[in-house]
């Protein structure tokens, strides 16, 4: 009889402990995660792109670039603080006007394989396009396109990220 | 987001028709002959197939026989007997006004098949009959009536060309307004999908080469590029980036949906279907240069998928494309700062280089014999066995993203 204590009162030690344990767990979420642990590209909110009637392909016409080319000076994607700083001034220029509509266009360097270069472009053009959302531009008024090496804008670089002005 | 359990219903939208080159529905002329053969052994000899071309009756029978016999002999693929020699196999059959009917047979006498051939001209009846033999007796598709398609700017804007396994019967197929870049043909080689610029923004779109008629597969907004069909046809791999960033898709033709496969925080390219149609090798930067990836592809809705990297040993890696059996991926990277073209074993192996000193943009040929690749600007096609390479194309501009016929 003696014996067969324990293990009637078994299962109501697992529940309290399992209780417990769910209570720590509970608590553990609302733990901030330290920042070394974080990563930053998966936290991102990336906004989807809006429909892009309208817009103007600099193929088909003379857009006027809203600011001076971003040149990336790597073959990557990552924004640096003269970029920053770029789309920081622009940011404040367009919040007077918000009607106004960019297209963000990315080019790469000619000595890249082709679709990796597509790939880059478009890349870049969506970190620039994401950068101005954040800085309060409205997302469907940014639309991207990338050029990879297929055509190269009026410049010195042609590793460059332009953003257009459209109409 | 995670773009991996996003499934996406696309308006797919039909452009309107247009008219592609005539010419592209001819068949292809030409004989296929690459440097090499006299570097072959006995022992190489021995171990292929012998086959005798018998006699041909008809008007231009004796034509068809000469022609059929060095057609089988540039095919690399038999010992070809002469008239008193053994053999495994034979063919023999009729000609008359160009057309032929081809019969092989075994060692026995057994009849394997009988088939006619009826296209405007001899040659082209003659490389379909080779074909055929080819893949009766080894399995593997033959080259005489294989294609590549290959970006080229000789007309001063970047568009689609095709041409035969020799760098013979050029055919340009788009002439589109901008350029035309990243082709892309379907299994049966009647449809080729391609990036087009005609609407100022990277689309793609769909060409039949035998009815001529064309569409579009994708208008999203952001950028469509690098499509890949699936080695049955009724799907495209493809890069879309408008869910905000870029990553691969595959699409289904006949249902005009299509769902997201990876999950990057890159850039995402140039993806390639294993055979089997369940795997897609892809390239994708991350930051620190593209590196190689495998995704595989799910079934049905719903299902759970891998995705892994697919470790090569270098740090600079594009244009995957798998080998016609699956068991070799092809690919670009960079050796001594020039790019490079180089395979390596699927899963696991050592690399290979095939060609460095500015070699990019691998694709297998269909019996995975032979890659085809560019080297500064010239299209090249290099023999796998014998180490042999050869420029087919030259003077035509600059040629880029040469896709064999798979």
């Amino acid at each position: 009889m003696n014996a067969a204590l324990p293990m009637m009162k078994r299962p109501a030690a697992i529940l309290s402990s399992a209780l417990v344990g769910c209570l720590l767990l509970a608590s553990c979420s609302s733990i901030p995660m330290p920042s070394f642990l974080r990563n930053p590209a998966s936290e991102a909110v990336v906004y989807a792109l809006g429909p892009r009637e309208g817009f103007t392909s600099p193929l088909n016409g003379s857009l006027k670039p809203a600011c001076p080319a971003l040149v990336f000076e790597n073959a990557n994607f990552q924004l640096t603080s003269a970029h920053q700083q770029a789309l920081n001034s622009l940011a404040q220029e367009m919040g007077k006007n918000k009607k106004a509509r960019l297209l963000v266009a990315g080019y790469t360097a000619p000595n890249l394989p082709a679709d990796h270069a597509r790939s880059l472009s478009e890349r870049r053009s969506l970190a620039v396009r994401q950068r101005l959302i954040e800085l309060g531009l409205e997302a469907a008024g940014v639309q991207t396109v990338g050029y990879g090496n297929d055509f190269s804008p009026s410049g010195p670089s042609s590793d460059v990220v332009v953003i257009y002005r459209q109409n | 987001m995670n773009a991996r359990a996003l499934l996406l219903i696309l308006t797919f939208v039909v452009s309107h028709g247009t008219r592609a080159e005539a010419g592209v529905m001819e068949r292809l002329r030409g004989l296929f002959s690459l440097g090499g053969g006299k570097s072959k052994t006995e022992e190489t000899k021995k171990s292929m197939p012998r086959i005798r071309v018998g006699p041909f009756s008809g008007g231009t029978g004796s034509s068809a026989q000469q022609t059929l016999h060095k057609e089988l002999l540039d095919s690399r693929e038999f010992f070809v007997a002469g008239a008193d020699e053994k053999a495994d196999f034979l063919v023999e059959g009729t000609s008359s006004g160009g057309r032929v009917t081809g019969k092989l047979k075994d060692a026995k006498g057994k009849d394997l098949f009988q088939r006619s051939y009826a296209a405007p001209g001899l040659d082209e009846n003659l490389k379909a009959l080779t074909d055929d033999i080819i893949y009766t007796i080894t399995g593997r598709p033959g080259l005489a009536t294989s294609r590549i398609v290959f970006v080229s700017d000789v007309s001063g804007k970047r568009q689609i060309y095709i041409c035969d396994a020799e760098g013979g019967e050029v055919h340009q197929v788009t002439h589109d307004k901008h350029a035309a870049v990243a082709p892309s043909l379907s299994p049966d080689s009647s449809m080729i999908a391609f990036t087009s610029y005609r609407t100022g923004f990277p689309i793609i779109r769909l060409l039949d080469l035998n009815v001529g008629w064309e569409r579009g597969v994708t208008d999203t907004p952001g950028s469509s590029f690098g499509s890949a069909f699936s080695p049955d046809g009724t799907h495209l791999a493809a890069v879309m980036s408008f869910i905000g960033n870029p990553e691969i898709f595959v699409s289904d033709l006949n249902t005009n949906t299509a769902a997201c496969v990876s999950d990057s925080v890159g850039a995402p390219s140039s993806p390639s279907w294993h055979p089997d149609g369940r795997q897609l090798v892809f390239s994708s930067d991350d930051g620190d240069g593209p590196k190689l990836y495998v995704v595989e592809v799910p079934q049905k809705e719903g299902e759970s998928s891998r995705l892994f990297r697919w470790r090569t040993g270098y740090h600079f890696c594009t244009d995957p494309e798998w080998s016609p059996d699956g068991r070799h991926i092809a690919f670009t990277t960079r050796t001594s700062g020039e790019w490079t073209v180089a395979i390596k074993p699927y899963p696991n192996g050592g690399v290979r280089v095939v060609q460095a000193g500015g070699a990019e943009h691998p694709s297998w040929s269909p019996n995975g014999h032979f890659i085809t690749y560019v080297l500064h600007g010239e299209l090249f096609v290099h023999d796998l066995r014998s180490g042999n390479r050869r420029s087919i194309l030259r003077g035509y501009g600059h040629i880029s993203e040469p896709r064999w016929m798979r």
